[in-house]
């Protein structure tokens, strides 16, 4: 797969759901096309469908209707196992409270994707950890536990474990909603360093005016439709 | 698994103020259990005991001629060599002491009343080996001076209702081995107090010295009673008692001997309802640490949902989380049941070897007589099951949740707040 070959495309997807006896349309006819490669924000206010969104391009929920097609496959045509499977494999996440296993050290949580893989020798699991942890500035830090990092430290092992398994896309849910405006600087900078080095697709969800000025593509939704697609300046 | 091994242990030690206070709470239910079941089993061990100590011996051995009429007490239907019978269970080194008895029936009387009564005529000084008629005894034993004065040792409860006191004469009238009739007086030496209160009130004790002339029995040996070496558990005591009553049949035809057992079916069988309804109580008391533990593992597992969500997010299987929740749940019942364990093993080895003075609670009425001292007794197969049913409750506590935890979608378990 090369840079701007299609990796994901969502044709009329829709998601409705049930909250509190309501039903409620969070996405109301979405068609989008990402190439491989992208940096891409999905920005608008609080109750667009931005979470709806990353959560079924990241193959953790299914539209209620529409077609989401990663390569050509139509994810809507897989069994649960196979869905499973494909997110394994392919789609990292960072979440907003970087979600890190406290009882696991760095180098632990990093290795993690990999035991679930259960493709890499043990050796092999150390050297792709200890790599992408020098990769995000931690390598001092890979023998400690989450509870002794600061916030920025914990996204940056978060990036690092979504990050190992070389994955086609990187999904964000407001990866910087719980830090400083310094240190979500940082991060944004880091996760855009880590694009361009590794060619890694990332689309996160966003409020901040800030982090979006890093975009390549901003993605504007309100009320579950695309209200603005726009390219930004490299 | 190495990592869902790791991670549920490393939860257990992060979580370890919780993980404690379940496992205290393991602790406390199986330390109880253990030991209240080390105080049944010793106090079916006091029951058993007493009836040894004091009625039965381990093993009582008749002539099949007398076995088949036993319940008339004849006096013309001895073991024929006594002497022979007894060299031979001497050489077996489960028998500590074998002694000779003579039962007869008898009327006790203090010249106004009289009360029928079941005499036993024995040897003091080997009886004193098999029997512990010494070590219930208000006044003293027989003094051994052949030939002299007529002695005799009777239940409390008989010497009560005759009024008679240590010292006093009673009279005793009973058939003589040809059948004449003969009456005479004794002079109480002991009154006898033991648990059983059947000799509480209606045995009297005589020596051979005094029977050979009071009963014209000419060494008449009706029965042999044989101790045995003493064993740590109930079910080996019992199993000597069988064997050597066995061997005892095997080597002579004509004798027939009873075990322990075959003499006691029913205070065996009384035992056992006992200990069913006490394992019931036990139980209940297990129940009550599986509430606790259920309790604290549900807590755990529902702190951490989140956890999980970002598990399945990363392709952890449904079964994976489930399996990591039973390993905590496994990891927390071995500290609890090995705390348990230690518990109960210390409230044991007080039990075991200091145990509790009974003495204290002398005479309870209705012919019951607390006495000796009750142990506990070391049971491994409770142990092991209280240690099992520890991990396994443990385990089941953990499942329940995990199982519904793990059945959440990723997306449902990471908005769990």
């Amino acid at each position: 797969m090369t840079v701007g070959e299609t990796i994901l495309k969502l044709e009329a997807v829709r998601k409705s759901y049930v909250k509190a006896q309501r039903s409620v349309e969070a996405l109301r006819g979405i068609d989008l096309t990402i190439q491989k490669g992208e940096f891409l924000a999905i920005v608008g206010p609080s109750g667009s469908g931005k979470t709806t969104l990353l959560n079924i391009v990241g193959c953790l929920d299914l539209p209620t209707s529409g077609s989401v097609l990663y390569d050509g496959r139509e994810l809507g045509r897989m069994t649960e196992t196979e869905l499973s499977a494909y997110r394994k494999e392919n789609i990292s996440f960072v979440f907003q409270s970087y979600n890190l296993i406290p009882v696991l050290t760095v180098q632990e949580n990093v290795e993690l994707p990999m035991v679930i893989e259960r493709r890499f020798s043990r050796g092999e699991m150390r050297s792709k950890a200890l790599e992408i942890i020098r990769a995000v500035g931690l390598d001092q830090m890979a023998d400690r536990y989450p509870r002794e990092l600061s916030g920025g430290q914990e996204q940056r092992v978060a990036i690092a474990r979504a990050l190992v398994k070389n994955p086609i896309v990187v999904l964000a849910d407001e990866p910087t909603a719980n830090l400083d405006s310094h240190t979500a600087e940082e991060i944004m900078s880091l996760m855009e360093a880590m694009n361009r080095q590794r060619q890694t697709t990332f689309i996160f969800s966003t409020h901040d005016a800030m982090v979006q000025k890093h975009a390549r593509r901003v993605i504007v939704l309100h009320d579950g439709l695309v209200s603005e697609d726009r390219k930004e300046a490299a | 698994m190495s990592t869902i091994i790791r991670i549920a242990f490393r939860n257990v030690i992060r979580h370890k103020r919780r993980a404690l206070i379940t496992a205290i709470t393991m602790m406390v239910g199986i330390g109880f259990f253990i030991a209240l079941d080390s105080l049944y089993n010793g106090l079916d061990r006091l029951s058993v005991d007493d009836v040894i100590n004091f009625r039965d011996s381990s093993v009582k051995i008749f002539s099949a001629a007398y076995d088949a009429d036993r319940e008339s007490y004849p006096l013309d239907k001895g073991i024929p060599d006594t002497t022979a019978v007894g060299a031979w269970l001497e050489q077996d080194k489960r028998v500590v002491a074998v002694t000779p008895r003579t039962q007869f029936l008898a009327q006790a009387g203090n010249n106004r009343d009289s009360v029928y009564v079941i005499g036993n005529v024995v040897d003091p000084v080997s009886d004193a080996k098999v029997f512990l008629l010494k070590n219930a005894l208000i006044g003293g034993y027989f003094t051994q001076r052949a030939g002299s004065d007529r002695q005799v040792i009777v239940g409390k409860d008989l010497a009560t209702k005759l009024r008679l006191s240590v010292g006093d004469t009673v009279v005793l009238a009973a058939s003589t081995r040809y059948e004449a009739q003969n009456a005479d007086d004794f002079t109480i030496v002991g009154l006898l107090s033991t648990s059983d209160p059947a000799l509480n009130k209606s045995s009297v004790f005589i020596t051979y010295d005094a029977a050979n002339d009071f009963l014209d029995l000419g060494g008449l040996v009706t029965e042999m009673d044989v101790r045995l070496e003493p064993r740590a558990s109930l079910p080996a005591t019992l199993a000597d008692s069988t064997a050597v009553a066995a061997a005892t049949k095997a080597a002579f035809p004509t004798l027939a001997p009873y075990s322990f057992q075959d003499l006691n079916k029913g205070i065996l069988t009384v035992l056992k309802q006992k200990r069913a309804w006490g394992y019931v109580m036990m139980l209940f008391l297990l129940l009550i640490a599986a509430v606790g533990i259920v309790n604290t593992v549900l807590m755990s597992v529902y702190e951490r949902i989140r956890e999980v969500g970002v598990l399945k997010a990363l392709g952890f299987r449904g079964r994976e989380i489930v399996r990591m929740f039973i390993l905590e749940g496994f990891f927390v019942g071995c500290l609890g049941s090995l705390l348990g364990t230690a518990l109960g093993a210390l409230i044991n080895c007080y039990t075991i070897y200091v145990g509790f003075s009974l003495a204290k609670f002398g005479d309870v009425g209705g012919g019951f007589v607390f006495w000796g001292t009750l142990r506990g007794e070391w049971n491994p197969g409770s142990i092991i099951f209280a240690v099992i049913f520890g991990m396994v409750v443990a385990m089941v506590a953990a499942y329940i949740p995990a199982r519904s935890a793990a059945r959440m979608t990723a997306t449902t378990a990471l908005r769990f707040v």
